[in-house]
């Protein structure tokens, strides 16, 4: 038995179901995922509210993380994937024909599993994106350096070395560079794709205090193995199970009070 | 015995023999040619030797040994060569280099060893190098000049002959650079005028102001031709006007114009530094000189020059079309089973013979593609094709295409090793493919680009029977690079190291003298080969530490 207990929701209890368009970021509407013949999303349909923490729960191959590559469309690189519904931004369904996707990727950024630094230094890394858009002012870029590498609270450790190659930082550094690296190009949306599962407990603790921060400048979404980290560091959760969405409420009362068998089923340990 | 067996020993025993047998086979291949090419530029020892020739007379022998051979007696005797007093059923036999070429009918005899009364190596013997007709052994005896003797004493003999030579090469030297600088550039000049005075005509449009100009260009580089070609025989009289006096094996002396000596040695009177010396100094000239008397003598320098250069331009073409290819092959074909049977015929085209990607390239890339060109761009030139013939262009794009499916096979492997994690991260901090592609993936699969590329330059290096048919010849006039316009003249014909062993070994008039460069090009062509290779590697290498992978 796991007991949880939710500390971070000091943020005030939202509507989830009828948030208003200033509060939401970005609406899932009636999603359905196929590859090939398998069904991996069922009729997925939640607002995401702006510059909260937003975490995806639930046991292994339950679609969390598809969710939330179809959020970016990085599922487009997947040839065998079909989507059908809706996802919102900025009253723009991001599947439309005319939508780019990289374009559309520079305003929904995300952080991988792993992290994955590109052989280049340091600060390439950090400006990786800022030089796809063009821009290559050296001033500019030293600019946007500093307040990522801030941001992502890497600056006082690598400051002085900037130059060196990325794969000189430890694990839980390279998660934070790729974090840094993934606001500077400033998105609106950040998701987090279980971004601390293959860090030790000690950098699992930085980035967590990050990503609280990360919330006040980012809407965050954060897909986690980690009950207690979902408890720790989301406004509200959702749960969910075989492809389907069970349950999303706010996160103290997900965890606390969970309106149906399933959420409580997971959250005390019985299955997943 | 079973339990020997059981444990695994015998999988070792054969593992480990299987790398010995291929070590020894790399190191023994490696350690014959170099030991038989380098020896043929140490200063061998002049005998002087009595032999008894058949009819019982003796005559003297003046030469370097060459060889060694042990025979049967019976052969001998089977032969019509019958020995007196000889017990043993095996003797040995000697190959004599003599030289003197024009005195003497065979400049290589064989000397049975029972048959030689007395073998000495007196210390005034020389070897002198010529530009024509191979070495002259001998005594040297005096210094002409202008047919007069120069000596004042027979002690300074030496001095004055290296004195006089000395000053002969110089001559010789200014008489080459004139002829290879700026007679050449006079004549390219020339040729250039009428192939400009052709195409006015042939457009119509050679008016006689045209036609006068050129002709005043002409004539004014007729006469400057004219006034280098005095100067140039100036200088060649300089060069002829001291002799050597020589006396040779059969006692006569005779003289030898200085002008075609280029070196003399007293090898019989070095000291092993000298020898060492000397063997680097012909080393150097090796690798350095050009060819003569139809490339069994002097240098390779053209050969080398062609190998490389040829080889470089392939890199450079092969590179860019396997690297795109693989690339559309990797990343955008789709993974179906056209794609599949692209990527088998692909490498597939790897295991066709070399000689049919000659044969294809003689047919398309030099008569179509060459006579197209010739036809839209040299029409002036014609009859004489420009590209129409076989060239190192031809050449290179033949071995490119040779070995276009090592680089795309090695691109793809590359491109197949680097982690999806790079590409998501690239493509979601909004790069397209592409982008991802330029910035991340192919840097990252350049050392495997490398491996695909020192592969290829390894192939292409050593590959001769597709240039035969493409643009080796046995002898090139002219560099493909030199100091004319537009410097690179991709459509010349060229020399190839691989080539010359073939043809200095099995199509020279002189085998016999010609086998040692047989050896000692191998050993060169190794040595390039090796050190394209190495150098490439380096490359990689670098690449390596550079992109190294990901390490948790």
């Amino acid at each position: 038995m796991i007991s949880v207990t939710p500390t971070s929701s000091t943020a005030e209890v939202l509507d989830l179901e009828n948030l208003t368009n200033e509060q939401t970021a970005m609406e899932i509407r009636n999603l359905d995922l196929h590859y090939g013949d398998v069904q991996a999303l069922f009729d997925v349909s939640m607002k995401i509210p702006k510059n909260r923490v937003t975490a995806f729960i639930g046991p292994s191959g339950c679609g969390k993380s598809t969710l939330l590559r179809c959020i970016n469309r990085m599922n487009d690189l997947v040839e065998i994937c079909r989507t059908k519904g809706e996802i919102i931004l900025h009253d723009k369904n991001i599947y439309d024909k005319d939508v780019d996707a990289a374009a559309l990727r520079r305003k929904v950024g995300m952080v991988f599993q792993r992290p994955n630094p590109f052989p280049k230094s340091i600060y390439e890394n950090v400006v990786y994106g800022m030089r796809l858009q063009g821009v290559n002012d050296r001033r500019v870029l030293d600019e946007v350096v500093e307040r990522s590498l801030k941001g992502a609270a890497l600056w006082e450790e690598v400051k002085d070395r900037l130059g060196d190659t990325a794969f000189s930082l430890s694990g839980g550094q390279q998660q934070r560079l790729v974090i840094a690296r993934a606001i500077a190009v400033e998105p609106e949306v950040l998701l987090l794709d279980e971004p601390t599962s293959a860090l030790d407990p000690i950098s699992t603790l930085t980035i967590e205090e990050l990503i609280t921060e990360l919330k006040s400048k980012y809407t965050v979404v954060i897909v986690t193995h980690n009950m207690q980290q979902a408890a720790r560091v989301s406004d509200q959760t959702a749960f969910m199970y075989m492809g389907k969405l069970i349950e999303y409420a706010d996160t103290n009362t997900l965890f606390t009070t969970p309106e149906k068998k399933q959420t409580e089923d997971y959250i005390t340990g019985r299955y997943g | 015995m079973n339990h020997w067996f059981k444990s695994g020993k015998p999988w070792i025993w054969l593992t480990a023999g299987a790398v010995s047998v291929s070590l020894i086979a790399v190191i023994g291949l490696l350690l014959m040619i170099a030991w038989r090419g380098l020896s043929f530029f140490w200063p061998a020892p002049i005998h002087e030797m009595e032999v008894q020739t058949p009819t019982g007379e003796t005559t003297i022998l003046i030469g370097e040994r060459y060889e060694t051979e042990e025979i049967p007696v019976s052969r001998l005797n089977e032969s019509g060569v019958f020995l007196e007093d000889y017990e043993l059923p095996v003797l040995q036999r000697y190959l004599i280099k003599v030289g003197n070429r024009e005195y003497v009918p065979l400049d290589f005899t064989w000397v049975l060893e029972p048959a030689i009364v007395s073998d000495t190596t007196p210390k005034d013997l020389a070897v002198i190098e010529r530009s024509k007709d191979g070495n002259f052994y001998g005594y040297p005896v005096d210094v002409l000049q202008n047919g007069e003797s120069v000596l004042t004493s027979q002690d300074n003999l030496r001095d004055v002959l290296f004195e006089r030579i000395e000053r002969a090469v110089e001559f010789n030297k200014q008489a080459m650079a004139l002829q290879n600088d700026e007679i050449s550039t006079i004549n390219y000049q020339i040729e250039q005028l009428r192939l400009e005075r052709r195409g006015l005509q042939l457009e119509g449009k050679l008016t006689p102001a045209e036609e006068d100009r050129i002709e005043s260009e002409q004539t004014q580089l007729r006469a400057d031709y004219m006034a280098i070609e005095k100067e140039l025989f100036a200088l060649r009289d300089l060069a002829g006007r001291d002799a050597v006096v020589m006396r040779d094996m059969r006692g006569e002396e005779v003289a030898l114009p200085m002008y075609r000596v280029l070196d003399v040695t007293f090898p019989n009177d070095m000291n092993i530094f000298q020898k060492w010396a000397h063997f680097f100094v012909q080393v150097g000239k090796f690798v350095s000189e050009d060819p003569r008397e139809a490339n069994t003598e002097g240098g390779v320098f053209p050969a080398i020059f062609g190998t490389v250069f040829m080889v470089l331009l392939m890199s450079v073409l092969v590179t860019p079309f396997g690297v795109i290819a693989a690339v559309y092959l990797h990343e955008y074909a789709g993974k179906n089973i056209v794609t599949r049977v692209i990527r088998i015929a692909v490498i597939n085209l790897a295991g066709v013979p070399s000689i049919v990607y000659g044969v294809f390239g003689l047919g398309f890339f030099v008569y179509m593609v060459g006579g197209t060109l010739d036809q839209i761009f040299y029409p002036e030139s014609l009859p004489t094709p420009t590209f129409g013939t076989p060239g190192v262009l031809w050449s290179a794009i033949t071995l490119a295409i040779l070995t276009l499916p090592v680089v795309i096979v090695s691109t793809e492997e590359g491109l197949s090793r680097i982690p999806s994690t790079l590409r998501e991260g690239s493509l979601a901090l909004g790069a397209t493919k592409a982008e991802t592609i330029w910035r991340i993936i192919l840097p990252m699969a350049s050392p495997a680009i490398m491996t695909g590329l020192i592969l290829a330059v390894a192939r292409a290096a050593g590959e001769v029977a597709p240039l035969m048919l493409v643009g080796v010849v046995k002898s090139a006039p002219m560099l493909p690079v030199d100091g004319n316009f537009p410097y690179f003249h991709v459509d010349r014909k060229f020399m190839h190291l691989g080539f010359h062993i073939y043809d200095v070994g099995f199509q020279s008039p002189n085998v016999e003298a010609a086998r040692p460069l047989v050896y000692a090009t191998s050993f060169l062509l190794v040595t390039v080969i090796v050190g394209l290779n190495l150098t490439a590697i380096g490359v990689r290498n670098h690449l390596r530490e550079k992109y190294r992978s990901l390490e948790h």
